[in-house]
Protein backbone atom coordinates (compact mmCIF):
# COMPACT_ATOMS: atom_id res chain seq x y z
CA UNK A 1 0.00 0.00 0.00
CA UNK A 2 2.47 2.56 -1.46
CA UNK A 3 -0.64 5.52 -1.44
CA UNK A 4 -1.89 5.33 1.98
CA UNK A 5 1.98 4.79 3.19
CA UNK A 6 3.29 8.37 1.46
CA UNK A 7 -0.14 10.06 2.90
CA UNK A 8 0.07 8.70 6.37
CA UNK A 9 4.23 10.05 6.46
CA UNK A 10 3.30 13.26 4.73
CA UNK A 11 0.56 13.42 7.59
CA UNK A 12 3.03 12.08 10.04
CA UNK A 13 5.40 14.47 9.52
CA UNK A 14 2.98 17.68 9.27
CA UNK A 15 1.07 18.58 12.38
CA UNK A 16 -0.44 21.75 10.81
CA UNK A 17 -1.74 19.19 8.00
CA UNK A 18 -2.91 17.01 10.52
CA UNK A 19 -4.81 19.54 12.15
CA UNK A 20 -7.01 20.66 8.88
CA UNK A 21 -7.39 16.69 8.34
CA UNK A 22 -8.90 16.22 11.63
CA UNK A 23 -11.17 19.56 10.83
CA UNK A 24 -12.40 18.17 7.74
CA UNK A 25 -13.11 14.75 9.21
CA UNK A 26 -14.64 16.51 12.15
CA UNK A 27 -17.05 18.54 9.89
CA UNK A 28 -17.89 15.31 8.00
CA UNK A 29 -18.54 13.21 11.09
CA UNK A 30 -21.01 16.27 12.39
CA UNK A 31 -22.75 16.27 8.70
CA UNK A 32 -23.18 12.56 9.11
CA UNK A 33 -24.80 12.77 12.46
CA UNK A 34 -27.53 14.86 11.63
CA UNK A 35 -28.08 13.06 8.43
CA UNK A 36 -27.99 9.62 8.77
CA UNK A 37 -27.42 8.30 12.86
CA UNK A 38 -31.58 8.39 12.96
CA UNK A 39 -31.11 5.17 10.51
CA UNK A 40 -29.28 3.64 13.39
CA UNK A 41 -30.62 5.15 16.77
CA UNK A 42 -31.96 2.36 19.15
CA UNK A 43 -34.76 3.85 21.50
CA UNK A 44 -33.18 7.19 21.09
CA UNK A 45 -29.14 6.51 21.81
CA UNK A 46 -26.86 7.15 19.06
CA UNK A 47 -23.39 6.21 19.35
CA UNK A 48 -21.49 9.97 19.57
CA UNK A 49 -19.48 9.87 16.48
CA UNK A 50 -17.50 13.30 17.31
CA UNK A 51 -16.28 12.11 20.87
CA UNK A 52 -15.18 8.78 19.25
CA UNK A 53 -12.79 11.42 16.81
CA UNK A 54 -11.94 13.47 20.14
CA UNK A 55 -10.74 10.73 21.85
CA UNK A 56 -8.47 9.34 18.61
CA UNK A 57 -6.98 12.81 18.45
CA UNK A 58 -6.08 12.76 22.78
CA UNK A 59 -4.60 9.50 22.22
CA UNK A 60 -2.50 9.68 19.23
CA UNK A 61 -1.78 13.83 19.97
CA UNK A 62 -1.61 14.34 23.70
CA UNK A 63 -3.94 16.20 26.11
CA UNK A 64 -3.32 19.74 25.22
CA UNK A 65 -4.48 19.05 21.35
CA UNK A 66 -7.39 16.29 22.57
CA UNK A 67 -8.79 19.29 24.57
CA UNK A 68 -9.07 21.55 22.45
CA UNK A 69 -10.45 19.11 19.97
CA UNK A 70 -12.97 18.35 22.20
CA UNK A 71 -13.56 21.63 22.41
CA UNK A 72 -13.82 22.53 19.09
CA UNK A 73 -15.69 19.16 18.24
CA UNK A 74 -18.24 20.24 21.06
CA UNK A 75 -18.61 23.87 20.16
CA UNK A 76 -19.38 22.53 16.00
CA UNK A 77 -21.54 19.87 17.73
CA UNK A 78 -23.46 22.71 19.99
CA UNK A 79 -24.27 24.70 16.99
CA UNK A 80 -25.54 21.98 14.50
CA UNK A 81 -27.77 20.51 17.27
CA UNK A 82 -29.21 23.43 18.43
CA UNK A 83 -27.92 23.08 21.60
CA UNK A 84 -27.34 25.06 24.73
CA UNK A 85 -23.84 27.04 23.36
CA UNK A 86 -21.03 25.16 25.58
CA UNK A 87 -23.06 21.78 26.97
CA UNK A 88 -20.53 19.52 24.31
CA UNK A 89 -17.86 21.75 24.54
CA UNK A 90 -17.43 21.48 28.20
CA UNK A 91 -17.81 17.78 28.17
CA UNK A 92 -16.22 16.63 25.38
CA UNK A 93 -12.97 19.27 26.29
CA UNK A 94 -12.72 17.30 29.72
CA UNK A 95 -13.47 13.92 27.63
CA UNK A 96 -10.25 14.82 25.13
CA UNK A 97 -8.02 16.17 28.16
CA UNK A 98 -8.74 12.88 29.97
CA UNK A 99 -7.82 10.68 26.45
CA UNK A 100 -4.70 12.79 26.18
CA UNK A 101 -3.41 11.18 29.51
CA UNK A 102 -3.44 7.79 27.89
CA UNK A 103 -1.00 9.22 25.34
CA UNK A 104 2.55 7.69 24.98
CA UNK A 105 5.74 9.17 23.30
CA UNK A 106 6.42 6.21 21.87
CA UNK A 107 5.95 6.08 17.95
CA UNK A 108 6.05 2.12 17.74
CA UNK A 109 3.22 1.19 20.27
CA UNK A 110 -0.14 1.23 18.23
CA UNK A 111 -2.36 3.83 20.42
CA UNK A 112 -5.65 3.37 18.51
CA UNK A 113 -5.54 -0.18 17.41
CA UNK A 114 -6.13 -2.48 19.88
CA UNK A 115 -8.75 -2.91 22.99
CA UNK A 116 -7.57 -0.33 25.41
CA UNK A 117 -8.60 1.74 22.99
CA UNK A 118 -12.07 0.62 23.43
CA UNK A 119 -11.52 1.47 27.24
CA UNK A 120 -10.12 4.69 26.48
CA UNK A 121 -13.45 5.49 24.71
CA UNK A 122 -15.63 3.38 27.30
CA UNK A 123 -13.82 5.85 30.05
CA UNK A 124 -14.53 9.20 28.53
CA UNK A 125 -17.73 8.68 26.96
CA UNK A 126 -18.56 7.66 30.55
CA UNK A 127 -17.38 11.00 32.14
CA UNK A 128 -18.66 12.95 29.06
CA UNK A 129 -22.30 11.16 29.28
CA UNK A 130 -21.90 12.26 33.49
CA UNK A 131 -21.10 16.08 32.37
CA UNK A 132 -23.51 16.30 29.73
CA UNK A 133 -26.43 14.66 31.28
CA UNK A 134 -25.71 16.77 34.39
CA UNK A 135 -26.67 19.71 32.45
CA UNK A 136 -28.90 18.07 30.28
CA UNK A 137 -31.83 16.92 32.58
CA UNK A 138 -33.45 19.82 34.83
CA UNK A 139 -32.82 18.16 38.11
CA UNK A 140 -36.04 19.35 39.51
CA UNK A 141 -38.29 17.62 37.22
CA UNK A 142 -36.47 13.91 37.47
CA UNK A 143 -33.60 11.92 38.83
CA UNK A 144 -30.50 12.07 37.74
CA UNK A 145 -29.27 8.73 38.76
CA UNK A 146 -32.21 7.59 36.84
CA UNK A 147 -31.82 9.18 33.72
CA UNK A 148 -27.77 8.51 33.78
CA UNK A 149 -28.45 5.05 34.41
CA UNK A 150 -30.99 4.77 31.66
CA UNK A 151 -29.29 7.04 28.51
CA UNK A 152 -26.07 8.06 29.79
CA UNK A 153 -24.39 4.01 30.47
CA UNK A 154 -26.76 3.18 26.94
CA UNK A 155 -24.98 5.81 24.87
CA UNK A 156 -21.76 5.06 26.82
CA UNK A 157 -22.13 1.85 25.39
CA UNK A 158 -23.44 2.39 21.74
CA UNK A 159 -20.26 5.21 21.62
CA UNK A 160 -18.18 2.08 22.42
CA UNK A 161 -19.51 -0.11 20.20
CA UNK A 162 -19.05 2.21 17.24
CA UNK A 163 -15.24 2.92 18.15
CA UNK A 164 -14.38 -0.61 16.96
CA UNK A 165 -14.79 0.22 13.66
CA UNK A 166 -11.85 2.75 13.78
CA UNK A 167 -10.13 0.40 16.40
CA UNK A 168 -10.37 -2.09 13.56
CA UNK A 169 -9.49 0.75 10.94
CA UNK A 170 -6.16 1.45 13.11
CA UNK A 171 -4.78 -1.79 13.69
CA UNK A 172 -4.99 -2.72 9.70
CA UNK A 173 -3.41 0.57 8.97
CA UNK A 174 -0.40 -0.31 11.50
CA UNK A 175 -0.45 -4.08 9.88
CA UNK A 176 0.26 -2.57 6.28
CA UNK A 177 2.36 0.33 7.46
CA UNK A 178 4.72 -2.44 9.48
CA UNK A 179 4.59 -4.96 6.28
CA UNK A 180 6.01 -1.72 3.82
CA UNK A 181 8.99 -1.16 6.16
CA UNK B 1 9.48 34.59 39.15
CA UNK B 2 11.63 31.88 37.16
CA UNK B 3 9.60 29.47 39.59
CA UNK B 4 6.42 30.51 38.72
CA UNK B 5 7.27 30.86 34.95
CA UNK B 6 8.45 27.00 35.52
CA UNK B 7 5.28 26.44 37.56
CA UNK B 8 3.28 27.39 34.33
CA UNK B 9 4.98 25.69 32.05
CA UNK B 10 4.77 22.48 34.06
CA UNK B 11 0.57 22.99 34.62
CA UNK B 12 -0.28 24.52 31.00
CA UNK B 13 -2.49 21.95 30.13
CA UNK B 14 -4.53 21.74 33.34
CA UNK B 15 -4.47 25.76 33.00
CA UNK B 16 -5.89 25.31 29.54
CA UNK B 17 -8.04 22.88 30.52
CA UNK B 18 -9.47 25.06 33.44
CA UNK B 19 -9.88 28.38 30.77
CA UNK B 20 -11.46 26.13 28.32
CA UNK B 21 -14.14 25.43 31.08
CA UNK B 22 -14.43 28.95 32.00
CA UNK B 23 -14.90 29.36 28.60
CA UNK B 24 -17.61 27.09 28.41
CA UNK B 25 -19.41 28.07 31.60
CA UNK B 26 -19.77 31.95 30.00
CA UNK B 27 -21.20 30.49 27.11
CA UNK B 28 -23.81 28.71 28.50
CA UNK B 29 -24.49 31.58 31.10
CA UNK B 30 -24.45 34.43 28.74
CA UNK B 31 -23.95 33.03 25.61
CA UNK B 32 -26.68 34.37 23.16
CA UNK B 33 -27.97 32.08 20.94
CA UNK B 34 -30.07 34.29 18.99
CA UNK B 35 -26.56 35.67 17.70
CA UNK B 36 -26.07 32.35 16.28
CA UNK B 37 -29.49 32.26 14.14
CA UNK B 38 -27.68 33.52 10.58
CA UNK B 39 -25.37 30.75 10.98
CA UNK B 40 -27.08 28.47 12.54
CA UNK B 41 -30.24 28.79 9.43
CA UNK B 42 -27.59 28.40 7.04
CA UNK B 43 -26.41 25.31 8.13
CA UNK B 44 -30.22 24.36 8.67
CA UNK B 45 -30.35 25.22 5.10
CA UNK B 46 -27.31 23.45 3.82
CA UNK B 47 -28.06 20.22 5.79
CA UNK B 48 -31.91 20.31 4.66
CA UNK B 49 -30.58 20.49 0.88
CA UNK B 50 -28.79 17.37 1.30
CA UNK B 51 -31.21 15.56 3.48
CA UNK B 52 -33.18 16.02 0.37
CA UNK B 53 -30.84 14.35 -1.99
CA UNK B 54 -31.15 11.62 -0.08
CA UNK B 55 -34.80 11.54 1.15
CA UNK B 56 -35.54 8.30 -1.65
CA UNK B 57 -33.24 6.24 0.78
CA UNK B 58 -36.01 4.03 2.12
CA UNK B 59 -36.17 3.08 5.76
CA UNK B 60 -37.99 -0.54 5.87
CA UNK B 61 -38.78 -0.21 9.82
CA UNK B 62 -40.48 3.34 9.30
CA UNK B 63 -42.44 1.80 6.34
CA UNK B 64 -43.67 -1.18 8.57
CA UNK B 65 -44.72 0.83 11.02
CA UNK B 66 -46.40 3.35 8.85
CA UNK B 67 -47.91 0.87 7.16
CA UNK B 68 -49.74 -0.56 10.52
CA UNK B 69 -50.48 3.01 11.42
CA UNK B 70 -52.23 3.47 8.29
CA UNK B 71 -54.54 0.54 8.38
CA UNK B 72 -55.59 1.65 12.00
CA UNK B 73 -56.26 5.29 10.91
CA UNK B 74 -58.05 4.04 8.12
CA UNK B 75 -60.34 1.93 10.20
CA UNK B 76 -60.49 4.63 12.98
CA UNK B 77 -61.93 6.94 10.47
CA UNK B 78 -63.96 5.66 8.57
CA UNK B 79 -65.83 4.61 11.93
CA UNK B 80 -65.35 8.64 12.74
CA UNK B 81 -66.60 9.76 9.35
CA UNK B 82 -70.09 8.60 10.30
CA UNK B 83 -70.14 10.28 13.48
CA UNK B 84 -68.57 13.52 12.33
CA UNK B 85 -70.99 14.03 9.34
CA UNK B 86 -73.87 13.61 11.91
CA UNK B 87 -71.91 16.01 14.79
CA UNK B 88 -71.41 18.50 11.95
CA UNK B 89 -75.04 18.97 10.85
CA UNK B 90 -75.98 19.16 14.39
CA UNK B 91 -73.62 21.76 15.24
CA UNK B 92 -74.70 23.75 12.18
CA UNK B 93 -78.22 23.91 13.70
CA UNK B 94 -77.29 24.95 17.29
CA UNK B 95 -74.95 27.26 16.27
CA UNK B 96 -77.28 28.95 14.21
CA UNK B 97 -79.74 28.42 16.99
CA UNK B 98 -77.09 30.48 19.19
CA UNK B 99 -76.02 32.60 16.66
CA UNK B 100 -72.37 31.43 17.38
CA UNK B 101 -69.35 32.97 15.20
CA UNK B 102 -67.33 30.91 12.57
CA UNK B 103 -64.48 29.81 14.33
CA UNK B 104 -61.66 31.56 12.13
CA UNK B 105 -59.27 29.21 10.12
CA UNK B 106 -55.48 29.41 10.92
CA UNK B 107 -53.80 28.71 7.12
CA UNK B 108 -51.79 25.72 6.86
CA UNK B 109 -48.63 24.66 4.75
CA UNK B 110 -48.43 21.24 3.92
CA UNK B 111 -44.70 19.88 4.22
CA UNK B 112 -42.90 16.70 3.63
CA UNK B 113 -40.68 15.57 5.97
CA UNK B 114 -36.94 14.92 4.30
CA UNK B 115 -34.81 14.35 7.39
CA UNK B 116 -34.30 13.18 10.78
CA UNK B 117 -32.34 13.58 13.59
CA UNK B 118 -31.67 12.56 16.89
CA UNK B 119 -28.70 14.20 18.60
CA UNK B 120 -28.13 12.67 21.44
CA UNK B 121 -31.85 11.91 22.79
CA UNK B 122 -32.75 15.47 20.70
CA UNK B 123 -34.79 14.71 18.24
CA UNK B 124 -35.65 17.00 15.22
CA UNK B 125 -37.04 16.59 11.95
CA UNK B 126 -36.33 18.84 8.36
CA UNK B 127 -38.74 19.47 5.88
CA UNK B 128 -38.55 21.07 2.66
CA UNK B 129 -40.69 23.98 3.17
CA UNK B 130 -38.85 27.39 4.89
CA UNK B 131 -39.16 31.14 5.43
CA UNK B 132 -40.44 31.30 1.33
CA UNK B 133 -43.52 29.24 2.34
CA UNK B 134 -44.06 31.98 5.57
CA UNK B 135 -42.55 29.54 7.92
CA UNK B 136 -40.98 31.45 10.96
CA UNK B 137 -39.74 30.06 14.16
CA UNK B 138 -41.92 29.78 16.92
CA UNK B 139 -44.85 28.16 14.27
CA UNK B 140 -46.59 24.61 15.08
CA UNK B 141 -46.22 21.62 13.54
CA UNK B 142 -49.37 19.04 13.15
CA UNK B 143 -50.75 16.19 11.46
CA UNK B 144 -54.09 15.08 11.32
CA UNK B 145 -53.61 13.09 14.52
CA UNK B 146 -52.00 15.27 16.45
CA UNK B 147 -48.87 17.93 17.64
CA UNK B 148 -46.14 16.99 16.22
CA UNK B 149 -43.51 20.15 17.69
CA UNK B 150 -42.72 23.70 16.96
CA UNK B 151 -39.95 25.11 14.21
CA UNK B 152 -36.99 26.35 15.72
CA UNK B 153 -35.45 27.39 12.84
CA UNK B 154 -36.20 28.27 8.78
CA UNK B 155 -33.85 29.00 5.83
CA UNK B 156 -35.32 29.97 2.60
CA UNK B 157 -36.52 26.31 1.58
CA UNK B 158 -36.41 24.21 4.83
CA UNK B 159 -37.29 24.11 8.64
CA UNK B 160 -35.88 22.29 11.62
CA UNK B 161 -38.75 21.08 13.73
CA UNK B 162 -38.06 20.19 17.32
CA UNK B 163 -40.52 17.15 18.27
CA UNK B 164 -42.43 17.07 21.18
CA UNK B 165 -40.95 13.92 22.26
CA UNK B 166 -37.31 16.42 23.07
CA UNK B 167 -36.16 17.34 26.38
CA UNK B 168 -36.83 20.52 25.88
CA UNK B 169 -40.48 20.57 24.98
CA UNK B 170 -43.16 21.37 27.40
CA UNK B 171 -46.25 21.27 26.84
CA UNK B 172 -49.67 22.99 28.51
CA UNK B 173 -52.45 20.07 27.57
CA UNK B 174 -55.26 19.61 29.27
CA UNK B 175 -57.19 16.18 29.47
CA UNK B 176 -60.48 16.07 27.02
CA UNK B 177 -62.75 14.50 29.48
CA UNK B 178 -62.35 15.99 33.00
CA UNK B 179 -60.87 19.23 32.17
CA UNK B 180 -57.43 18.90 34.31
CA UNK B 181 -54.55 20.76 33.18
CA UNK B 182 -51.15 19.82 33.66
CA UNK B 183 -47.92 19.83 31.79
CA UNK B 184 -46.41 17.42 29.32
CA UNK B 185 -43.00 16.59 29.15
CA UNK B 186 -41.06 13.61 27.09
CA UNK B 187 -39.16 11.17 29.78
CA UNK B 188 -37.30 8.99 26.90
CA UNK B 189 -38.36 6.92 24.16
CA UNK B 190 -41.83 7.08 22.75
CA UNK B 191 -43.82 8.24 25.67
CA UNK B 192 -44.61 11.69 27.55
CA UNK B 193 -45.24 12.28 31.29
CA UNK B 194 -47.11 14.32 33.43
CA UNK B 195 -46.13 14.40 36.80
CA UNK B 196 -47.63 16.03 40.14
CA UNK B 197 -51.12 15.49 39.53
CA UNK B 198 -52.90 14.70 42.47
CA UNK B 199 -54.42 11.34 43.25
CA UNK B 200 -57.95 12.33 43.96
CA UNK B 201 -57.99 13.52 40.39
CA UNK B 202 -59.84 11.67 37.59
CA UNK B 203 -57.10 10.21 34.97
CA UNK B 204 -57.91 6.85 33.34
CA UNK B 205 -56.35 4.82 31.03
CA UNK B 206 -57.59 5.94 27.35
CA UNK B 207 -58.43 9.85 28.22
CA UNK B 208 -57.04 12.28 25.61
CA UNK B 209 -55.24 15.09 25.90
CA UNK B 210 -55.38 18.08 24.03
CA UNK B 211 -53.45 21.73 23.67
CA UNK B 212 -54.22 23.98 26.40
CA UNK B 213 -56.28 27.33 26.39
CA UNK B 214 -53.20 28.24 28.49
CA UNK B 215 -50.71 27.52 26.37
CA UNK B 216 -49.16 30.63 24.09
CA UNK B 217 -46.67 28.05 22.09
CA UNK B 218 -49.47 25.79 20.72
CA UNK B 219 -53.60 26.75 19.59
CA UNK B 220 -55.39 25.11 21.82
CA UNK B 221 -57.04 21.96 21.21
CA UNK B 222 -54.50 19.79 18.89
CA UNK B 223 -54.53 16.26 20.30
CA UNK B 224 -51.09 15.65 22.19
CA UNK B 225 -51.51 11.84 23.25
CA UNK B 226 -53.73 9.62 24.98
CA UNK B 227 -52.96 8.48 28.77
CA UNK B 228 -51.76 5.04 28.65
CA UNK B 229 -51.37 4.17 32.22
CA UNK B 230 -51.61 6.08 35.38
CA UNK B 231 -49.32 4.98 38.24
CA UNK B 232 -49.48 5.89 41.84
CA UNK B 233 -46.06 7.45 43.02
CA UNK B 234 -44.95 5.63 46.23
CA UNK B 235 -45.09 7.69 49.86
CA UNK B 236 -46.43 10.82 47.60
CA UNK B 237 -50.06 12.66 47.34
CA UNK B 238 -49.05 12.87 43.29
CA UNK B 239 -49.48 11.02 40.40
CA UNK B 240 -47.58 10.00 36.82
CA UNK B 241 -48.93 9.92 33.70
CA UNK B 242 -47.91 7.83 31.11
CA UNK B 243 -49.18 9.53 27.33
CA UNK B 244 -48.85 8.03 24.00
CA UNK B 245 -48.31 10.28 21.87
CA UNK B 246 -50.92 10.44 19.26
CA UNK B 247 -48.35 10.72 16.07
CA UNK B 248 -46.25 8.08 15.35
CA UNK B 249 -43.09 9.94 15.12
CA UNK B 250 -41.01 6.97 13.26
CA UNK B 251 -43.41 6.80 10.14
CA UNK B 252 -43.60 10.44 10.16
CA UNK B 253 -43.48 11.43 6.35
CA UNK B 254 -45.76 14.49 5.86
CA UNK B 255 -47.34 16.96 8.39
CA UNK B 256 -48.83 21.00 8.25
CA UNK B 257 -47.51 24.22 9.43
CA UNK B 258 -49.32 26.09 11.04
CA UNK B 259 -48.84 29.77 10.31
CA UNK B 260 -49.99 30.74 13.79
CA UNK B 261 -47.18 33.14 15.95
CA UNK B 262 -47.72 33.17 19.22
CA UNK B 263 -48.73 37.05 21.00
CA UNK B 264 -45.27 38.28 21.61
CA UNK B 265 -46.20 40.16 24.22
CA UNK B 266 -47.66 37.15 26.40
CA UNK B 267 -44.36 35.20 25.67
CA UNK B 268 -42.32 37.92 26.56
CA UNK B 269 -43.94 37.89 29.53
CA UNK B 270 -44.09 34.61 30.26
CA UNK B 271 -40.52 33.92 29.46
CA UNK B 272 -39.57 36.87 32.03
CA UNK B 273 -41.72 34.71 34.51
CA UNK B 274 -40.04 31.69 33.83
CA UNK B 275 -36.23 32.91 33.53
CA UNK B 276 -36.98 34.54 37.47
CA UNK B 277 -38.87 31.18 38.56
CA UNK B 278 -35.45 29.69 36.77
CA UNK B 279 -33.17 31.36 38.92
CA UNK B 280 -34.86 31.57 42.23
CA UNK B 281 -34.25 27.17 42.07
CA UNK B 282 -31.29 27.90 40.86
CA UNK B 283 -30.01 29.99 43.84
CA UNK B 284 -32.32 27.69 46.47
CA UNK B 285 -29.74 24.75 45.11
CA UNK B 286 -26.73 26.85 44.88
CA UNK B 287 -27.76 27.94 49.20
CA UNK B 288 -29.04 24.08 49.58
CA UNK B 289 -25.60 23.03 48.33
CA UNK B 290 -23.27 25.62 50.68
Amino acid sequence: MPVFSEQSSVLNTSPALRYVYYGVIALVLSIIHRMFLDLISVAGVTPDLLLILTVWIGVKEGRAVGQFAGFGSGLLFDIISVDVLGTNALAKAIAGFIAGLFYTDDEREDRTGNFRFLLIVFLCALIHNLIYFFFYIRLTEMSFLDFFIKYGVASTLYTTVAAIFPMLYSSRKKRYDDRDF
Amino acid sequence: MRSFIEFVVRTKDYITLSALIVICFAMMTYGNVAQLGGFRTVVVGGIGWIQNVFSWVPNPVALKSENRALRELNLQLSTEAAKMRHAMLENEKLRKMLAFKEPTNTPIVPAEVVGKTTVQLRNFITINRGAKDGIKPGMVAKTDAGLVGTVVSASENFALIQLIIDRDARIAARIERTGIDGIVAWEGEENLIIKNIPKSYDVQAGDLLVTSNYSNKYPAGIPVGRVTEVRDEANSLFRRIIITPSVGFSSLEQLYVVLYIPNPERARLEQEMEARVMESIRARTTRRER
